[in-house]
C-alpha cells in the first residue's frame, strides 16, 4: 500500500505533540528546572528501558506475566458480561432480577475489592485475574444491555413480518444491531482491565512478576526512572491493545456498515 | 365481483389508560379487494399508520378484528410485506442480502434466493448496487431496496406506510411511477398510507378518506382512471378536488378549527 501525502501529514500531526512534550521535558531536566531525582529525563527513562531489555530480557518476562493475567481476566469479563447483558436485554424478568444488584455494585471501585479477594483467594494469580474480571465486566454488561435495548422496534418488526423466529431475530437483528454499543463496552473494558491489573499486581504479594509489581518494587529503591518506565509501558500497552484489538473489529463491522464514522 | 382480501370489522384501538388514554381508531370498517390498490389518506394522527400496523400484526386491536382471507390476523407473517417510511433496511446487510433475508427465513436455497433477489433488484432499477451497503445509497434508492425486500418472498398483501414521505418531491414523483409499473407487473393487494392527496389520486384504485382522531372511514372514492395517470388531467383533478374537500374538513377539525371551505 502506498502512503499518501495526506496520510503522512496526519501521522506527523499525531506524533508532533509527543515530540514537543518530550523535548520540553528533556530540556527542563537538563537545565535543572526540575530535579532529575524526582523527575528523570526522557533519555534516562530510555536508558532504563535499555537496561530492562539487555543483557537479560527482564521486561519481556514481566510483560508476558501481566498480559497472561490481562487476557484471562478480560476474556472472563467479556464472556460473562456479554452473556448477562444479552440475557437482561431479551428478558424483562432477568433485567428486573439483576439490575438493582448491578447498579449497587458498579459504584464500587475495582481496587476496593482487592483486599477482600486477597483474604478469600490468597495473594496469588486468582486475585489479580478476578480483579481484572471485575474491572471489565461492568462496562461490558451495561453496554451490551444498552445495545440490545437500542435496537429499533421497526428493525425487529421488519424481521417478524418476514417470518423470522426468535433465533433469527436474535442473531440477525439484535446482535448486529447492538454491536456499536458492545464494541464501546469492550473498549472501555480494556482500559478498566489494565487499571485493575496494575492495581491488583501492586497489592498481591504472591505473584512472580508484573508491571504493577515492577513499579511498586521500584519504590523501595527510590528508582524513579523505573517507575516512569512502568507508566510508559502501561500507557503504550493500553493504546496498543485498543488499536490492535478493537480497531480491526470496528473497521470490519460497524464502520463498514456506516454506523460509526470512519477515523 | 372481486374477492375481499382484507377486512376490518368494528375495529377499535386505544393507547394508554386513564388520563393518558388516546383513542386512535374507533368503529373502523373497511374492505380491501384482492389485487386492488387501496390508499388511505387522513390528517396526521388519524390512526392510518396504526391501522396498517394492525394489518401487519405489529399491534393488536383493542376490540373488533381484521381478517385476511377470512381468517383473523394474530401476528406478523410472510403472507404480508411491509414498506416503512424510514426504509428500515438492515445496515449490516448489503442490498442483496437485505432482499434475500425473507427468502433465507423461508428456507429457500441460497442460489434460488440470489436469483430471485437479483431479478427484483433489477426490477426496482438497482442493478450494480447489489453489493453496496445501505448507508451508501440515497433515500430513493434505499426505498427501492425496501420495496424489493418486501416483494422478494412474494407476499399476498403489500403494506406501505408513507413509503415516499421522506423523499424529495422529484424523487417522490419518480417513485410513484415506478411503483405503479412494478405493481402492474406483480398484481398484488396493496394498502398504501399517505397524507398526500396528489399521491393518493395518482396511485389508487380506491381512496379511503379517514376522519381526524379517532380515525373512522369518512368517505370512499373510486378512482376509475387509466394508468399511467396524468397529474394535470381533467378527471384526475376533479377526483383530487373531491378527496381534498373531504380531507380538508378533517384537517381543520384536527387543528381545532371550523372548516372555511365546506359549504
Amino acid at each position: 500500500m502506498r502512503i499518501t501525502r495526506s496520510q503522512m501529514i496526519k501521522a506527523f500531526c499525531s506524533v508532533l505533540p509527543f515530540l514537543i512534550v518530550i523535548g520540553l521535558w528533556e530540556l527542563a531536566v537538563d537545565i535543572n528546572i526540575v530535579s532529575s531525582r524526582l523527575v528523570p529525563s526522557p533519555s534516562l527513562i530510555a536508558l532504563k528501558f535499555h537496561r530492562l531489555i539487555t543483557p537479560k530480557p527482564i521486561l519481556l518476562d514481566i510483560l508476558c506475566m501481566s498480559f497472561y493475567r490481562l487476557i484471562l481476566g478480560y476474556a472472563l469479563g467479556v464472556s460473562v458480561g456479554i452473556s448477562l447483558g444479552i440475557l437482561m436485554g431479551v428478558s424483562k424478568f432477568l433485567d428486573r432480577v439483576f439490575s438493582p444488584l448491578l447498579s449497587l455494585l458498579i459504584s464500587v471501585p475495582t481496587l476496593a475489592w482487592v483486599p477482600l479477594l486477597l483474604v478469600t483467594l490468597g495473594p496469588g494469580e486468582e486475585t489479580v485475574i478476578i480483579a481484572i474480571f471485575l474491572g471489565s465486566f461492568f462496562p461490558i454488561v451495561y453496554n451490551t444491555l444498552n445495545g440490545i435495548r437500542s435496537v429499533s422496534k421497526h428493525h425487529i418488526w421488519a424481521s417478524h413480518i418476514m417470518g423470522a423466529d426468535k433465533a433469527t431475530v436474535f442473531f440477525e437483528v439484535l446482535l448486529p444491531g447492538s454491536l456499536v454499543s458492545i464494541i464501546t463496552g469492550l473498549r472501555l473494558a480494556i482500559g478498566y482491565s489494565w487499571r485493575a491489573l496494575v492495581g491488583a499486581e501492586m497489592l498481591a504479594a504472591g505473584i512472580s512478576a508484573g508491571v504493577g509489581q515492577m513499579i511498586y518494587a521500584a519504590k523501595a529503591f527510590n528508582d524513579v526512572a523505573a517507575m516512569f518506565a512502568g507508566l510508559v509501558i502501561i500507557a503504550i500497552g493500553g493504546l496498543l491493545l485498543d488499536r490492535l484489538l478493537m480497531d480491526p473489529i470496528e473497521r470490519r463491522t460497524v464502520e463498514k456498515w456506516g454506523l460509526v464514522k470512519e477515523r | 365481483m372481486k374477492k375481499v382480501k382484507v377486512q376490518a370489522i368494528d375495529l377499535n384501538k386505544t393507547f394508554g389508560s386513564g388520563n393518558d388514554r388516546v383513542v386512535a381508531i374507533s368503529d373502523f370498517n373497511l374492505e380491501v379487494k384482492e389485487n386492488e390498490f387501496t390508499v388511505l389518506v387522513g390528517p396526521s394522527g388519524c390512526g392510518k399508520s396504526t391501522f396498517l400496523y394492525m394489518v401487519a400484526g405489529f399491534e393488536k386491536p383493542t376490540s373488533g378484528k381484521i381478517l385476511l382471507d377470512g381468517k383473523p390476523i394474530t401476528k406478523p407473517g410472510p403472507d404480508r410485506g411491509f414498506v416503512f417510511q424510514e426504509f428500515v433496511l438492515y445496515p449490516w446487510r448489503t442490498v442483496l442480502s437485505n432482499v434475500t433475508f425473507g427468502l433465507e427465513i423461508a428456507g429457500v436455497s441460497k442460489k434460488a434466493a440470489r436469483e430471485r433477489a437479483m431479478r427484483l433488484i433489477e426490477m426496482v432499477g438497482l442493478n450494480g448496487f447489489e453489493n453496496a451497503f445501505p448507508h451508501t445509497l440515497s433515500g430513493g434508492m434505499k426505498q427501492r431496496v425496501g420495496i424489493a425486500r418486501a416483494l422478494a418472498y412474494d407476499p399476498e398483501v403489500l403494506l406501505m406506510d408513507e413509503p415516499f414521505g421522506s423523499l424529495d418531491a422529484q424523487t417522490r414523483k419518480v417513485m410513484q411511477g415506478e411503483l405503479i409499473r412494478i405493481w402492474e407487473k406483480m398484481k398484488k393487494t396493496v394498502i398504501f398510507v399517505t397524507h398526500s392527496v396528489i399521491e393518493a389520486t395518482y396511485l389508487a384504485d380506491k381512496i379511503i378518506v379517514m376522519t381526524a382522531r379517532p380515525g373512522r372511514v369518512k368517505g370512499v372514492i373510486d378512482v376509475d382512471l387509466p394508468r399511467p395517470r396524468d397529474y394535470t388531467g381533467k378527471k384526475y383533478l376533479k377526483i383530487r378536488e373531491k378527496v381534498l374537500g373531504l380531507l380538508e374538513e378533517e384537517v381543520m377539525k384536527s387543528l381545532g378549527k371550523t372548516p372555511t371551505r365546506a359549504q
